[in-house]
């Protein structure tokens, strides 16, 4: 490796000792004076009319400062009340019509919270319910109640401007992909699997809730606190919905307890703004857990693969993934199209056809999660491809290394594949787990597997990252940039990118938070995307900076600046160190003064060949892939049905370990969280109605589920533009978890599941329905 | 959600708890550890205008040893109860099935007689308690009365405790030096969740034959559980085809409802497997 400083080394994080004794400053902790709080009703209907709002009495209850309906939104001048990433389809309170359980319909501020909540008791609204459509295949179906009417276009993001409704139809978007005669192939096929898979909408369960809190100040700015990972769009998007230019706009964020995706576009922020700019007050509206199962959930989805093999080869794949959105299509179109473009796997498959669809249905609307949608399709092609192996009697390490595809590779989508580390995930992964030893042998009534799964995602391009580096004359640093801290570490990998590009400690370099006064835009903290576009952007800041800096060090010492370097706060000649000066002195040198700062900017702005509407075929549809395979050892309880992880090794392809403590952390973080979507998380739904929606009956995988052994392995292979050759890592340990599990599972006992979550009851199912099958009782 | 506001109120006494109760009729509950009660006002599903507050009434969180039993003050916590010295020597299985409630914090705070009178149908201390023939005392403005804990229960989230009364205290007798006691929890989702269901066991052995045998069960029923006719066993040599013919009877007893946990039906398969691995261990 590169001979680096601080890029490479596991540094502590900066916000740990903060956090562990809770002296982190959260939106929750934020109580101005004269603060209000909010409340809102929500429709206990999946679907209904509403006929009508009595909301007069609540606006005379002790403590009330003011009530809002969709309507009130819609009567005020200049205000547009509908918002939303892909369309414009979401209004801010309820319009006519609820679409879901628990859509927000009349929002109140009172001197308390307890005073909000008693007044939403004096709302009455009267509902006249509509036919409900629950199922993403039922709403497909031409005689489906249409959830809505009308769609309207959304200006929130350039890349998706082409999306469009159906009309008339559940179906908002769909993507298509057609690569070489997938008939033909089918029909020379010497066999053909063919099996659907289907996972449920569950939960992000950040720890912290969602969170805003707005006040109009004397200037009559609109300024924003939030628990948000993508505040640039959260200024944008109010500006436009408030008809106001986007500095009278101000959004802040501190310290986030976690997002998931679950905290990105607008959430609560409309609601908090129009209730600041009517009341004239701080207002503060925090969810309650319940209420997060209501305002966004992780994309149900079904996925029907078909695969024609001919000899030991994959010759055609066929991808039919139908995506659950719910009631809102949120970010459910990019989701639908990014994801569905890498739907038949990182193999080597000559004909692939895709199809990938965004559903409306009448529940809670689904949006990014940890993944953006890969692990949905991951989790049935890497199921499939377990079974193909097995159907041919390949071994699934080997077949699935045979069709791996590598380095200068074309993708199905026709862009080349560059640093991946597909093949050494799986390897390492594998070698791991004993894969090469023999089984361990069945003890009463247990019995083990293992299992192995692979797969890749795309980076989101286009995105943009910008960033502002400040050297101060003393030598200390200021970066600004708009990632948000949400647990992942970004502050500590930007200050020790920072650092190293700069050649000053790592400890005098200081991350801003989030501001958009002062931090330039960035597209969202989100899809592990930050540490390579803000990365970059921020090493590239920096070497402005440098630049600026050996050039007055260049002209003091009357050398060329190309001849210096930096390190540890110290300009100086290459190869003759004691020629050279600190920051102070190059300071003086330009300036004749201490009273000045040298700033860089840098943008980050990869861009993509648009795909072919058609086809999907494009030249470059993505910046980076990276690379996850996941291998466990699991053991059944033929009995019961229960299934328990006994070791999990993780790996990911980060290009470079800037920090390789926070890839490791990162790696297990998303496995870990996925083990619990894999074994039993699922929100379940009666009528439309969430029979689970508090973590009381919602499992998330407690310390007691995760295996003793949770190995992370960080694959190494550099990026030709990453920073330093660094990729994003904190999706990948999450991709391919449930295939691995489902995998290992089959191996452990011979039955394959294609739904999760892969409760005990279901694999009890599963095997009595095989004993049935093999006679037995 | 906030709760909504209501009068705390602090008895000095049992009588004095009682008569808060009887004078504020349905608008007042007695509040112990407040851990399930709490939530449920939260949500608003229930609302009360006075909590009387057990907790300052001295001395109800004893556990003592009696001659022919353990004493265990309704307002014992779950952590006391599962890390008494006394409990896991005198009933292991009891220690042991309170030590699988929740979480540190939720058995820090709640209360043993708190977690009886919820009535819940699928929590883990009851069946334990059944096995051993505990029975509950209960505190009225009309006295003192004691009831067997399996005829404690009505149905779901239903108790005999009439207006007014209080569950003070459980006796626990001892079992007969030869019986041997476990519980099993069977979690299906996360292991840290609320058993789907959950089987105590209490079998002695003599000569190798069933001396005394007892099951008890939650989440398979309304309320927990004590099978019934399980004295036929009486002397009957243990085999697998004993146990199986003891499921046949415990199952004619169940009525087990579907939720998020498990259907009915695989309740009834999962507590065959359990009750026949539960008494298989207490035989080896
Ligand atoms: C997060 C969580 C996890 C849990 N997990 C489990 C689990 O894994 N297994 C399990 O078995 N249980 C579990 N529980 C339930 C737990 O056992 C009960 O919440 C607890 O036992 C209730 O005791 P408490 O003292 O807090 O009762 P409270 O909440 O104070 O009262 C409960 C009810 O009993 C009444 N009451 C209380 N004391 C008396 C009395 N002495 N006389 C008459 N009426 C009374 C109250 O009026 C109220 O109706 C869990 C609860 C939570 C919140």
């Amino acid at each position: 490796m590169a001979d680096y400083s601080i890029v490479g080394r596991p540094v502590d994080r900066r916000d740990a000792v903060q956090k562990v004794t809770g002296r982190v400053l959260h939106v929750g902790n934020m109580e101005p004076a004269g603060l209000l709080h909010v409340a809102v009703l929500r429709s206990p209907h999946p679907h209904a009319r509403i006929v009508r709002i009595d909301k007069s009495r609540a606006e005379a209850a002790p403590g009330v400062a003011a009530v809002l309906t969709g309507a009130d939104i819609a009567a005020m001048p200049g205000i547009t009340p509908y918002h939303g990433p892909a369309f414009a389809d979401q209004p801010v309170l309820a319009i006519d019509r609820v679409r879901h359980e628990g859509e927000q319909v009349v929002a109140v501020a009172a001197e308390s919270r307890r005073a909000a909540e008693e007044a939403l008791e004096l709302v009455e609204v009267e509902y006249e319910p509509l036919p409900v459509v629950l199922d993403v295949l039922d709403a497909i179906k031409p005689d489906a109640p249409i959830v809505h009417d009308e769609i309207r276009p959304s200006g929130a993001f350039a890349d998706l401007a082409h999306v469009k409704a159906g009309e008339r139809s559940n179906i908002c978007y769909h993507y298509k992909l057609r690569k070489g005669d997938v008939d033909k192939a089918f029909a020379e096929a010497d066999r053909i699997f063919e099996d659907v898979f289907t996972a449920p909408p569950a939960q992000h369960v950040p720890m912290e809730a969602h969170v805003s809190l707005a006040y109009v100040d004397e200037g009559g700015r609109i300024n924003i606190h939030t628990a948000s990972q993508s505040p640039s769009f959260v200024r944008g998007e109010l500006a436009r919905m408030l008809g106001v230019p986007m500095n009278r706009i101000r959004v802040r964020v501190p310290y986030l307890g976690g997002g998931y995706g679950a905290k990105l576009y607008n959430k609560l922020e409309p609601i908090v703004a129009l209730l600041a700019m009517k009341t004239g007050r701080p207002v503060k509206y925090s969810l309650s857990r319940e209420e997060e199962f209501q305002t966004v959930t992780k994309h149900g989805v079904v996925v029907k693969l078909k695969t024609a093999v001919k000899g030991s080869a994959m010759t055609a794949r066929k991808c039919e993934v139908y995506w659950d959105t719910g009631a809102f299509a949120e970010i459910g179109p990019r989701i639908v199209h990014k994801s569905g473009y890498t739907s038949s796997g990182p193999y080597k498959i000559p004909n692939v056809s895709i199809d990938s669809y965004c559903v409306y249905t009448n529940k809670p609307p689904a949006g990014p999660f940890r993944g953006f949608g890969v692990p949905q399709v991951i989790w049935a092609y890497d199921s499939q491809m377990d079974i193909v192996a097995r159907g041919l009697g390949a071994d699934p390490v080997e077949f699935r290394l045979e069709h791996a595809l590598e380095e200068g590779d074309l993708f199905v989508t026709g862009t080349p594949i560059h640093a991946c580390g597909l093949k050494e995930a799986v390897r390492r992964a594998a070698d791991a787990v004993g894969w090469d030893q023999p089984k361990a042998p069945a003890s009463g009534s247990k019995r083990r597997g293992k299992g192995i799964a692979c797969g890749v995602k795309a980076v989101l391009t286009p995105s943009i990252s910008g960033a502002i580096v400040i050297l101060n004359a003393d030598g200390s640093a200021n970066v600004l940039s708009s990632t948000v801290e949400m647990g992942q570490g970004s502050e500590s990998l930007l200050a020790q990118i920072a650092a190293e590009e700069l050649g000053m400690p790592f400890d005098r370099v200081h991350v801003v938070q989030p501001d958009t006064d002062v931090t330039p835009y960035d597209t969202i903290s989100a899809g592990s995307r930050s540490t390579y576009h803000m990365g970059n952007a921020v090493r590239m800041a920096a070497a402005k900076v440098k630049e600026e800096l050996f050039q007055a060090v260049a002209g003091k010492l009357e050398i060329d600046a190309a001849d210096l370097e930096s390190r540890d706060g110290r300009v100086f000649v290459r190869g003759a160190e004691e020629r050279g000066m600190t920051v102070t002195e190059a300071f003086l040198a330009k300036f004749g003064s201490l009273g000045t700062t040298m700033v860089g900017e840098g943008l980050c702005q990869p861009v993509v060949t648009p795909m072919d509407p058609e086809t999907g075929m494009s030249e470059k549809c993505t910046e980076y892939w990276f690379a996850s395979a996941s291998a466990v050892e699991v053991e059944v309880d033929t009995e019961t049905g229960r299934l328990e992880v006994l070791q999990f090794h993780a790996a990911g392809d980060a290009g470079t370990a800037i920090n390789p403590k926070y890839c490791e952390q990162q790696l297990v973080g998303a496995a870990t969280m996925h083990l619990g979507l894999t074994l039993f998380e699922q929100m379940v739904f009666q009528d439309g109605q969430l029979l689970n929606g508090s973590l009381l009956d919602y499992q998330i995988a407690s310390i007691k589920d995760v295996p003793a052994a949770c190995h992370p392995i960080v694959v190494e292979v550099p990026h030709k533009d990453g920073p330093f050759g660094a990729k994003g890592i904190g999706e990948t340990g999450a991709l391919t978890v449930a295939a691995a599990v489902a995998n290992a599972l089959e191996d452990a006992v011979g039955v394959r599941v294609r739904d999760i979550p892969l409760t005990a009851e279901r694999i009890h199912e599963a095997l009595k329905a095989a004993r049935k099958v093999n006679g037995g009782t | 959600m906030t709760i909504p506001a209501f009068d705390l109120l602090k008895p000095g006494s049992v009588a004095e708890a009682s008569e808060m109760l009887l004078e504020h009729g349905d608008e007042a509950r007695p509040i112990a550890g407040g851990t399930t009660l709490v939530i449920l006002m939260k949500q608003r599903a229930l609302r009360f205008s006075h909590l009387v507050d057990l907790q300052s009434i001295p001395g109800l969180e004893r556990i003592t040893d009696n001659d022919d039993g353990l004493s265990i003050g309704a307002l014992a916590t779950h952590r006391s109860v599962e890390r008494s010295p006394l409990v896991q020597r005198r009933a292991p299985a009891l220690a042991q099935a309170f030590s699988h409630v929740g979480n540190v914090r939720i058995r820090e705070t709640a209360s043993v007689g708190g977690n009886l009178a919820h009535a819940d149908y699928r929590l883990d201390p009851p069946p334990a308690l059944l096995v051993h023939g505990a029975e509950v005392v209960l505190a009225g403005a009309e006295g003192t009365r004691v009831v067997a804990l399996k005829d404690f229960y009505r149905g779901m989230y239903e108790t005999v405790l009439e207006p007014g009364e209080i569950l003070v205290e459980v006796r626990v007798p001892h079992a007969a030096p030869a019986a041997r006691t476990v519980y099993s929890r069977f979690s299906s989702l996360s292991a840290n969740d609320w058993p789907c269901i959950g089987v105590a066991a209490l079998l002695s052995l003599d000569n190798g034959n069933v001396g005394e045998l007892a099951l008890g069960l939650s989440g398979v029923a309304e309320a927990p559980l004590l099978a019934a006719g399980l004295e036929r066993f009486q002397g009957e040599s243990c085999s697998e085809e004993l146990w199986d013919a003891v499921c046949d009877v415990v199952d004619e007893q169940l009525s087990p409802v579907s939720d998020l946990r498990g259907s009915a039906d695989y309740k009834r398969e999962m507590t065959r497997v359990w009750v026949r691995r539960t008494l298989r261990e207490l035989a080896s």
